[in-house]
C-alpha cells in the first residue's frame, strides 16, 4: 500500500506560499516512484524542486515565472475533505480564476 | 451567481482507481470553499497524439494530469503537459 511522509518546501516557493507552512504531511502511492511524464519537464531545464523528503528526496517540482505550474510525486488528492480542503489544490484554482480573466491567456 | 471553472483533467478515468476518484472530490472541495462553480473534464491521452493539442486544451481555464501511468497514450500526456509549460496554462501533475 501506499505511504505518508513529511514534505518540506522551499521558502519563497509557489508551494510553500500555497501552503503557507514549511511542511506537509502527505500521502503517495503505492508505485510513486519516478515517472516518465516528469522527463519532459526536467528536460526542459525550468524547473525547480521545491519539495524535499526527510532526506532531501525529491518530491515537488515548480517553474518560476509561469502563472502556475507545479507537479508533486505525493497525492493532495487523497487527503482533502470537504471540511478541509487541500491548500494546493485552493492555489491553483485561484490562480485558475486569475488566469481566467487576465490578459495572458491569448488563445 | 456562481463564477464557473473549466478544469481539464488529463488521463483516462477510471471509476475504480481512488485517485481518480479522489481527483474529482477534492476539486470539488476547494471549489466550494471558494464558492465557485467547477466542471472537471477527463481528457483521454489517445485524443491529444494528433494536433494541433491547443484546439483540445485552450477552453480549459486550468489543466491537472492525473495519477494512474501508463496512460493509453504517453505521447498524448507528454503533449498537453508541453502546452500548459509553454502556453502557461495553470497546471498541476500529482
Amino acid at each position: 500500500m501506499g505511504k505518508t511522509q513529511t514534505v518540506r518546501f522551499r521558502p519563497g516557493s509557489l508551494i510553500h506560499s500555497a501552503y503557507g507552512r514549511g511542511e506537509a504531511t502527505e500521502q503517495f502511492a503505492c508505485n510513486y516512484g519516478f515517472n516518465p511524464r516528469f522527463r519532459g519537464k526536467i528536460e526542459g531545464g525550468q524547473l525547480k524542486v521545491t519539495g524535499v523528503g526527510p532526506d532531501g528526496e525529491l518530491r515537488a517540482v515548480e517553474i518560476t515565472g509561469h502563472p502556475f505550474y507545479v507537479a508533486t510525486l505525493f497525492l493532495p488528492q487523497t487527503s482533502s475533505t470537504r471540511e478541509n480542503p487541500h491548500p494546493l489544490i485552493v492555489a491553483y484554482l485561484k490562480a485558475a480564476l486569475a488566469f481566467r480573466t487576465s490578459a495572458e491567456r491569448k488563445l | 451567481m456562481l463564477q464557473t471553472l473549466r478544469v481539464g483533467i488529463i488521463g483516462d478515468y477510471n471509476p475504480e482507481s481512488r485517485y481518480h476518484v479522489a481527483t474529482d472530490a477534492a476539486l470539488g472541495h476547494a471549489a466550494a470553499a471558494l464558492s465557485i462553480s467547477l466542471t472537471p473534464s477527463w481528457i483521454p491521452t489517445p485524443s491529444m497524439e494528433r494536433g494541433p493539442v491547443e484546439t483540445r486544451l485552450k477552453s480549459f481555464d486550468a489543466l491537472w494530469c492525473s495519477p494512474g501511468s501508463p496512460y493509453k497514450s504517453m505521447d498524448g500526456a507528454l503533449q498537453a503537459i508541453q502546452f500548459a509549460r509553454e502556453k502557461g496554462w495553470p497546471f498541476v501533475g500529482t
